[in-house]
């Protein structure tokens, strides 16, 4: 020990050199690195919010059982301008039912969300009633399939939990979840 | 637990932004007699601006009080109540989105792919922490940070991790940093958000694996101080780092009687016992034996890079269009459910060409970056195993400031800090 400090009389000089030139590497990294950022940062939009591109949507029903809430932050919205208010509707009832009543067994919805209101002959509206919506898709693809493609799927921002990456993007077949901007976190069909 | 929201909301009507036509309009919208009026819709979104506002400045005003706390007053109180604020607000309030652990992939990915536009909140919440502890230490991960908090409200006792051990196990961020950069730049996932264990935590739901994992991490740092902090965090890494060049920094207490209650405090093993080195070695000796193991750095370097390397074609799988292209290719074979990846792939008229090639610039791209991953791991195992070479002789209790986390235990354990501290009042 004692020959160590004879050999080497400053070593905290050396160490503190040595902590100042990381000081300066570090601040000067800190700088720079902040500069390039910075400026990536303000050049675009920031694009903040996780949407669902209607255009691309498959309806394959994994919005349901991939977000990281227990009840997805995806749900079914419907645009009443596109929708045809048929009586027989494909997001309503299910393909091939025998009869045309509000049993079970005949409904697309598997929660009941969808609420069926008669206008006028022969036309019915059609509402979703989010608190039951679980975002599996059904309407919509039956919707897309035989009607006008009035329902389809969309992230409510008010639920989405804004995950840095979305679960559910991760596993989308076909990329439609993608950031969008401020502007344009609804991407509604008209 | 719900978002207090400002609404603001999107009238269907007046929405016109649309331009993509919709391929099915199979019936004519109808011409209501009934004077039948279309319901008006809208859709909440979020006041992010102002969100970012409250975060930024509660994740500033919180880090300087920690810091004044810590250097200036040398108490704990005020980082424990930092600590509960911030798993209250960042963690459940908040849900721990996005959070500085996290921001490194947008950061990475943000530097390596220029098309890339990096949210400023992402931007503010990586860059502020590093900033506080170049400035401070380690200020971030004393309770700012939810993470960290968390582990140390629930901690308890402090069962001593051998030295040799917890210094192998600190190689696991390092690993984890250059993997989840690795997948970032690659845009393959974020995995330092995928695996999260504590987010599950915070929104009380989550998958349940990764559920047990977090609750599991907590009851181990019920016995041992901080384990995620120390073993698993990337973003701690990068901290260490930065808290080695610190400029301010908290310090043993300048009266120090060698007592030791502080290192018995100490959750991270971040103070040093005073010690004394019994291997007889000459000062040449030990110099030469240092460029030795100097000298076999590089070799190790290029022994995990070429294993990395060799790794690739494998990392690579967890890509989507990697996979993709192996669903492609596998497609010979029949099978009974038809696979959603592959009806959406021909459904947007994807042909098998462009996606080979698309796939053929990922692999090139994991095999250049997994390269250098593999070299810089390398790195930090060949540093690791020379730092665990050297052997200082201490004749005071010392501060490691790397591990040292800021949370102020060993200030109350420090009967000359009490006796400082009545001298003030």
């Amino acid at each position: 020990m004692n020959t160590t400090e004879q050999s080497n009389p400053n070593p905290v000089t050396r160490r503190n050199f040595l902590r100042m030139s990381g000081s300066i590497v570090a601040g000067g990294a800190i700088a720079s690195l902040s500069g390039v950022l910075m400026k990536n940062s303000l050049a675009g939009e920031t694009d903040y919010f996780w949407q669902i591109d209607p255009t691309k949507c498959t309806y394959c029903g994994r919005c349901e059982t991939n977000c990281v809430l227990s009840i997805s932050a995806v749900k079914c919205v419907h645009t009443h301008k596109v929708c045809g208010y048929c009586d027989l509707c494909g997001g309503y009832y299910r393909t091939n039912v025998k009869d045309l009543n509000t049993a079970a067994e005949n409904m697309r919805c598997p929660t009941g969300a969808i609420k069926r209101v008669y206008v006028e002959d022969p036309y019915f509206e059609y509402t979703i009633d989010e608190s039951l919506c679980i975002g599996c898709g059904k309407c919509a693809k039956g919707c897309n399939s035989f009607g006008n493609g009035s329902l389809y799927m969309q992230v409510k921002q008010d639920l989405c939990k804004n995950c840095n990456e979305c679960k559910i993007s991760k596993v989308c077949p076909s990329n439609a979840i993608q950031r969008v901007p401020y502007a344009k976190a609804y991407i509604l069909k008209d | 637990m719900k978002r207090i929201l400002s609404i603001i909301t999107i009238l269907f009507l007046g929405f016109l932004a649309s331009t993509t036509t919709y391929a099915q309009d199979r019936f004519p919208r109808p011409d209501f007699e009934s004077g039948y009026q279309y319901p008006a819709t809208h859709y909440a979104i979020p006041n992010e601006t102002l969100w970012l506002f409250v975060d930024v400045f509660l994740l500033v005003l919180m880090m300087g009080i920690v810091a004044w706390a810590v250097i200036r007053k040398r108490t704990r109180k005020p980082v424990f109540w930092v600590s509960v604020i911030s798993v209250a607000y960042f963690g459940f309030f908040r849900s721990g989105c996005v959070c500085s652990i996290g921001s490194v992939q947008n950061v990475a990915l943000a530097l390596a792919d220029k098309s890339y536009t990096i949210p400023l909140a992402a931007l503010l919440f990586f860059i502020l922490p590093i900033l506080f502890t170049f400035l401070f230490g380690r200020v971030f991960c004393a309770g700012v940070c939810p993470m960290g908090a968390l582990q140390e409200l629930v901690n308890v006792k402090n069962y001593r991790i051998p030295r040799s051990v917890s210094a192998v196990l600190g190689i696991f961020p390092w690993i984890y940093l250059f993997l989840a950069i690795l997948y970032a730049i690659t845009r393959t996932g974020f995995i330092i958000c995928r695996f999260d264990p504590f987010i599950g935590i915070f929104r009380l739901s989550g998958d349940i694996g990764l559920l047990i994992f977090g609750a599991l991490l907590l009851l181990v740092a019920v016995f041992t101080g901080r384990p995620f902090c120390r073993f698993m965090c990337p973003y701690g890494a990068l901290l260490n780092l930065f808290s080695r060049v610190s400029i301010w920094r908290a310090k043993i207490t300048p009266s120090c009687i060698n007592c030791e209650l502080c290192h018995k405090a100490c959750p991270v093993d971040a103070i040093r016992a005073p010690y004394n080195n019994k291997v007889k070695e000459s000062r040449v000796q030990g110099v030469k034996r240092v460029l030795l193991y100097t000298i076999f750095l590089p070799v190790m370097v290029t022994v995990a890079a070429l294993m990395m390397r060799s790794m690739s074609d494998s990392i690579s799988r967890a890509n989507n269009d990697v996979r993709l292209y192996d669903m492609v290719q596998g497609e010979a074979t029949p099978k009974d459910h038809p696979v959603p990846e592959l009806e959406s792939f021909y459904g947007a008229g994807g042909t098998v060409v462009e996606l080979k090639e698309r796939v053929d610039v990922i692999l090139a791209d994991f095999k250049l970056y997994a390269t250098f991953a593999g070299g810089l791991i390398g790195l930090v195992i060949g540093l690791t195993l020379l730092g665990l070479s050297v052997k200082r002789s201490r004749k005071s209790y010392e501060m490691d400031d790397a591990q040292c986390v800021n949370c102020a235990r060993c200030f109350s354990y420090c009967p000359q800090n009490k006796i400082i501290e009545n001298k003030i009042q």
